[in-house]
């Protein structure tokens, strides 16, 4: 591992990602939203501003979240309160670690506020969890500091498409990282981390954990408990869900619903009988964008290197 | 060799595997269990060598095969929801105990938890898993959160604050001493809970929670007769939040809770000591014996 995984620091960080485990994180709005949230059973929530569906519909530049927002919904539960920040912009992140949220989201749902360098994450009290597409992002982000990664998907899109094809893309890496220390060593493994870009020693203890060296969930398109479950079946540790949860959903009990199936859907992914009901009760899902038709501009995935 | 080693015994451990850290647990009591194995081998007393089964439990069924569990860490509030929307609560409290405190709600007591036949089976919760355990529970979600019991303790949830007071602190562990290394026990806290309240049929919680009633009271009265709960680890209490110790680890018979996690450490001795308990409480019946409340 890295020299920073192995204080004390990192493993309270990575520890609280551990502890997330088999659980949904739910993007809130509200602090009733975040009680809807807590009571369905979703083991932390993302507080901020508008679910993605909605940035994407308003458009402009979207930024941290307004603390009295932040500071309403922390009152509002028990459970972690992750909040996002840009891409890079190491002030926001401090304004969130001072509230006391439990996780940082650098995020690119918001406007990236630095085209070159995401944020320096190590010297920071408070985690973060970063996105990526392919094993070399994620592996960047945790020598940065990130202590939990989340497989990017097409966010507020409600079409799983793109988280489908990075959690692949990352399954794909790891077993060609496995199968060069296998074959050629150490030497085989710094080739491959000088091809994608990314630490060695990271890349090496990649290659003999068989997996990322932090947890890493399922983000952006999950919609429906079918979705969520697809994501664990393809080794993801958990889902968060954006825009699945509220997004054109009728009533609160409705968005209850529907948040109440997706934490059974990630508790029993590969439990059929469970599965049925969990869609009987999730209902109708929301409507949707698909992404084939989506110009590179619009795609959030692509933010970020 | 003595007359007992016929066959090894078989002990199926079960990690309670509805959300939070399972695959740690698993992975520290594999190590633990090679651990043991080799011990015994070198100790002429020992009678056999267990042979130990681990399996994550998601379901009665697989809760029905399990000697002895793990409730692991994660969020209190999902796994309580998830285990009542699967009709797992009360096979769970069968398992451990009966439970007659529900929360801390008053509201929240209800008689529909007035059961069981009681296995009391050996059970070891860390984190979350000492809150499920708890016979009550402060700084619940609203509306307060079910709990499975086993342990007369009242629990304060995430005591510590948010995730930035997280720590890693060293812990002086006296039932450890045994182990060979007497190094500190690096004890990861994450959002923890500690130990605020050991009830007995004369404190605050059960004084003032007039809902239980005179068969609560008797209950504890009769339990703490042979089973009281025992203070095994204390940690000095944040600056500026009064004197002396928080109580990080308890047992009360063969019920066990950590505030910490060990499974987030390399450190296999808790994980060693408790399947040693285990065992011991097996060999002397005290594990599998079936009751009536």
């Amino acid at each position: 591992m890295a020299s920073a995984s192995t204080t004390d620091d990192f493993t309270v960080k990575a520890g609280l990602a551990q502890m997330l485990k088999g659980g949904v994180i739910m993007d809130v709005t509200t602090p009733a939203e975040a009680r809807i949230a807590e009571e369905a059973g979703a083991c932390a929530v993302m507080a901020l501003e508008r679910i993605p569906s909605d940035i994407r519909a308003a458009g402009g530049v979207a930024r941290m979240s307004n603390p009295s927002m932040v500071k309403e919904i922390q009152a509002a539960v028990t459970i972690p309160v992750m909040a996002k920040a840009r891409i890079g912009h190491v002030v926001e992140c401090r304004i969130l670690q001072q509230l006391g949220v439990d996780y940082i989201d650098e995020s690119e749902v918001l406007t990236p506020a630095d085209d070159q360098f995401h944020v320096q994450k190590d010297g920071f009290k408070v985690p973060f969890v970063c996105g990526c597409r392919n094993l070399g992002e994620a592996l960047r982000r945790i020598k940065e500091g990130a202590a939990m990664i989340r497989t990017k998907g097409e966010a507020g899109t409600g079409d799983v498409v793109e988280a489908v094809k990075h959690i692949r893309t990352v399954n794909a890496e790891i077993a060609q990282a496995k199968a060069a220390l296998a074959s050629g060593g150490e030497l085989a493994v710094a080739k491959l981390a000088r091809e994608i870009g990314c630490d060695v020693e990271l890349l090496k203890t990649t290659a003999e954990l068989g997996r990322l060296p932090v947890v890493n969930f399922a983000a952006g398109g999950v919609a429906t408990p079918a979705d969520a479950a697809l994501m664990m079946e393809l080794g993801c540790d958990g889902v968060f869900v954006g825009s699945g949860i509220f997004k054109d959903a009728k009533t609160p009990e409705h968005a209850a619903q529907r948040a109440r199936a997706i934490v059974k859907a990630v508790a029993h992914w590969n439990d059929y009988g469970e599965l049925v009901e969990a869609c009987i009760e999730h209902g109708e899902a929301m409507k949707g964008i698909s992404n084939a038709g989506m110009k590179p501009e619009e795609r959030m995935a692509g933010r970020g290197w | 060799m003595t007359v007992d080693t016929v066959t090894p015994q078989q002990i199926t451990v079960g990690v309670l595997a509805l959300q939070g850290g399972v695959i740690e647990h698993i992975s520290l009591l594999q190590k633990a269990a090679v651990q043991l194995s080799s011990q015994q081998s070198t100790d002429s007393s020992s009678t056999s060598t267990p042979q130990f089964n681990f399996i994550q439990v998601r379901t009665t069924a697989q809760l029905s095969q399990c000697d002895a569990l793990v409730i692991p860490g994660g969020e209190s509030t999902t796994m309580a929801i998830v285990a009542r929307r699967l009709g797992l609560l009360d096979p769970l409290r069968e398992f451990v105990k009966q439970v007659l405190f529900v929360a801390f709600t008053r509201s929240s007591l209800s008689s529909t938890h007035l059961p069981l036949s009681v296995q009391h089976k050996p059970t070891w919760g860390t984190c979350a898993g000492l809150v499920m355990l708890a016979s009550a529970a402060s700084a619940t979600k609203q509306g307060g959160q079910e709990l499975i019991g086993g342990l007369d303790v009242k629990v304060l949830r995430n005591w510590y604050g948010t995730q930035i007071q997280s720590f890693v602190g060293d812990l002086r562990l006296p039932f450890l001493e045994e182990e060979q290394d007497k190094k500190p026990f690096r004890g990861v806290f994450i959002r923890a809970p500690v130990v605020e309240e050991i009830i007995t049929s004369g404190s605050g919680t059960a004084e003032n929670a007039v809902e239980l009633g005179n068969d609560e009271i008797a209950r504890l009265k009769e339990r703490q007769k042979t089973e009281k709960v025992q203070v095994l680890g204390t940690y000095p209490k944040p600056q500026g939040t009064g004197e002396g110790d928080d109580i990080v680890a308890v047992r009360q018979g063969n019920v066990f809770g950590t505030s910490f996690h060990p499974e987030l450490t390399d450190d296999v001795r808790i994980h060693v000591w408790w399947l040693k308990q285990v065992v011991e409480g097996l060999r002397s019946g005290g594990g599998g014996v079936q009751a009536q409340s």
